[in-house]
């Protein structure tokens, strides 16, 4: 009997951890103590930085990691008043159950006054309840599905108004450039697009395909691969020899530059077309291939400064991580003026941010739309001019920026 | 699925003769890589009957070794030895650390589990392979490394391959090149060596021994604790080798490359019956060939169902593979 009875207790009591754990991670969480909560502004500052740092997608993440360092380091030296210091949280992207404990931590932490990150679209849609309920803003550097930020018919969008804000323009203003492009400057027929089955990847290649399709005299075909293949010589098999343009809107640029030489071993000479995932100058290196990305100066002091430090690799697509930094740094030091601030002012401020094209990096300015605007933007997405730029990779593996 | 079949159908159609030969030779070459790694395994496993999660690990780490001696000799781009000395010294640096650090795993992480129930060593085998995967990402930052050796030889500002990547002979109009040829030859090289190590050699015939019966070897005098470390440095000399392979033919080398690898190369063991030689050989070209097709066939996106389902499928209906045998119990 008694131990019937332990076993019951303990079976209650691991039934109660689980519900809580469960509504934990389903339900958006009630606000918080900290979401409210006032803190002294000290010296230091800390920012949260959710980006994947282990597993598969390590590699996009470090990227991101690093450039937020960069970013600390150096607002670190100009500025005596306020330091800023980063707390990482490991992701593991495509994991959202991982990116969930993180939010859960980064919400629990109430010197946390705002966050970098997450990386991955399923990841924010996720998490951003969580951020939420704790009063903290999501401010990503590469989250880009569109529904985040605007729903389309029939669909709400997924993230609630002010609550996500984003450092790289969208999906639908990627895939709309990148299809101009093929079709008026190419004047390409034949388009063959390769998605790496992840969610970011499969957005872009939908858009891109749907906007070709729609115009009369395209020969469009479709194909996937997963992101952990190397060899990519029987996916080539399949390309059609005729075939003029390969849209690969993946996410690792290494993987990127692999498929480009297999496809030129494989004697096919297509033109290959990247996204902002393979604007990796010193890792995608094929001459002759196109990369749609935000229009950075690569002749900047800060860029230089950073592939000085980092190799060689300008790493470009962790720079909105910089940036994202920046935009939470600015807004905590706006809140701090009076020596203490809460999650809440820094919202406010981060609503409000103003940044000009030489302080982003990004090749424009910062501001965030407040409303639905123009076909493909919404609530948290960067108002125009903010928009994607196409670079031709010349010899030597020089991008040049041809529109 | 009628819909998938009559895309099958249709890309059989469109690929033709000249595609299926190209598929083909794709899946030779890839399948020797796994061939090499499965005998790992099915080695280890042979003599142990441990199923050593950590040996795709040692082939990237493998890799790793090749990639450093590789361009430490100025490789791609201006090597200050010629081709054939340059390919030799990374194959050595590669085999032989693999080698080592195979024997250094079993020592530390193995060796005192010897006498443990057999789910220890196997949670051990998974910790070694986290513990390499991440001290390699930690050492280099998540940093995908590419041999390049599409222009090894060539020049890069014409965009034109280098001499591994000419063609050595055709087919059906589809050449092979020179690297695929020298993948598949260093692999077969390399598995009839080890036919004969185990088939002619003392030290194989104890390795057998050991196999069959480790109390019984012992007491015949075999010093098994020495057959065991050698099969560990045999099997991890192979698995650097074909990282190497994959570095000359794939070119990418990265932390995590050994974990999908290592995964399709268990697969490739268990369908040649985990625990034979020659079984290990003929499974990992299977599932070279058979994941070539099912790529170009079916698509990439299937080509990981089809290989684990083949998995599933002789796990249940012949769980012992194509060349194992059935163990009789004795009561």
């Amino acid at each position: 009997m008694k131990k019937v009875l332990v076993a019951a207790v303990l079976a209650a009591a691991l039934s109660v951890l689980v519900a809580t754990a469960w509504g934990s991670a389903k339900a958006p969480a009630k606000a918080s103590s900290a979401a409210t909560a006032t803190v002294k502004c000290g010296k230091t500052q800390t920012i949260g930085i959710a980006a994947p740092l282990t597993g598969d997608a390590a590699s996009l993440g470090l990227q991101q990691l690093r450039w937020a360092q960069f970013f600390a380091a150096r607002w670190n030296r100009a500025h005596k008043k306020m330091k800023v210091r980063l707390v990482q949280g490991d992701t593991q992207l495509p994991n959202t159950a991982q990116a969930l404990a993180v939010a859960h931590q980064f919400a629990s932490n109430s010197k946390m006054l705002a966050l970098i990150g997450p990386a991955g679209s399923q990841e924010v849609q996720d998490t951003v309840g969580v951020y939420k309920g704790a009063g903290l803003d999501v401010v990503t550097g590469s989250a880009t599905r569109v529904a985040l930020t605007r729903g389309k018919a029939g669909t709400p969008r997924e993230t609630p108004v002010g609550w996500f804000y984003r450092t790289v323009p969208n999906d639908d203003q990627q895939g709309a450039r990148v299809a101009t492009w093929i079709n008026t400057k190419l004047k390409k027929k034949r388009v063959y697009i390769i998605d790496d089955e992840e969610a970011y990847s499969q957005g872009l290649a939908d858009q891109v395909q749907s906007l070709l399709n729609a115009k009369p005299g395209f020969h469009v075909s479709r194909d996937h691969v997963s992101q952990s293949v190397s060899d990519f010589s029987s996916l080539i098999t399949r390309i059609p020899s005729n075939t003029q343009v390969v849209y690969i809107p993946w996410q690792l640029a290494p993987k990127a530059q692999l498929f480009f030489t297999q496809l030129r071993a494989a004697g096919k000479q297509a033109i290959v077309f990247g996204s902002d995932g393979t604007f990796a100058p010193g890792t995608f290196n094929a001459v002759g291939s196109y990369v749609s990305a935000f229009p950075v100066d690569f002749n900047s002091g800060t860029l230089k400064a950073y592939a000085k430090k980092h190799g060689g690799k300008s790493e470009a697509f962790g720079l909105p991580s910089y940036t994202a930094g920046l935009v939470n740094a600015t807004a905590i030091a706006k809140a701090c003026k009076d020596g203490k601030a809460s999650r809440a002012e820094v919202r406010k401020y981060i609503k409000k941010t103003n940044l000009t094209a030489a302080q982003s990096l990004l090749g424009f300015p910062v501001r965030f739309l407040s409303k639905n605007t123009g076909a493909a933007q919404g609530a948290g997405d960067m108002a125009a001019p903010a928009d994607f730029a196409i670079f031709r990779i010349a010899s030597g593996g020089k991008y040049v920026r041809v529109g | 699925m009628h819909f998938l079949l009559y895309n099958i159908l249709d890309t059989v159609r469109q690929l033709g003769w000249a595609g299926a030969f190209e598929l083909l030779r794709n899946g030779i070459v890839l399948g020797s890589l796994y061939a090499l790694v499965a005998l790992g395994y099915t080695m280890i496993y042979g003599i142990l009957k441990l199923l050593n999660f950590a040996h795709g690990d040692i082939y990237m780490v493998g890799a790793f070794l090749g990639y450093g001696v590789f361009t430490r000799l100025g490789a791609p781009l201006s090597p200050v030895v010629s081709i054939v000395p340059l390919l030799i010294l990374t194959f050595l640096a590669a085999m032989l650390g693999a080698g080592a650090l195979g024997v250094v795993v079993e020592r530390f992480a193995y060796k005192p589990l010897r006498n443990a129930p057999r789910i220890a060593p196997l949670i051990s085998a998974l910790g070694v392979a986290f513990f390499l995967e991440n001290s390699v990402l930690l050492l280099t930052d998540g940093t995908h490394y590419n041999y390049n050796t599409f222009e090894l030889g060539g020049n890069p500002n014409t965009g034109l391959p280098g001499s591994l990547f000419h063609p050595a002979f055709s087919v059906a109009g589809r050449p092979v090149t020179v690297v695929q040829v020298l993948v598949v030859s260093a692999a077969l090289a390399l598995m009839l060596a080890l036919t004969l190590v185990v088939s002619r050699t003392q030290l194989g015939k104890a390795m057998r021994a050991t196999a069959f019966d480790r109390e019984a070897a012992s007491m015949m005098g075999i010093d098994t604790d020495r057959v065991i470390t050698s099969t560990f440095f045999i099997a991890s000399v192979l698995a650097g080798a074909a990282g190497v392979m994959f570095g000359l033919y794939i070119g990418e080398t990265y932390y995590f490359m050994g974990f999908l690898a290592g995964l399709k190369a268990f697969t490739a063991a268990v369908v040649g019956g985990i625990g034979s030689i020659p079984g290990a050989m003929v499974g990992g070209l299977l599932i070279g060939v058979v994941e070539s097709f099912a790529i170009g066939y079916v698509g990439g996106q299937w080509s990981d169902i089809v290989i684990f389902g083949i998995l599933i499928l002789f796990m249940l209906l012949r769980p012992n593979g194509l060349f194992g045998s059935r163990a009789i119990q004795k009561v």
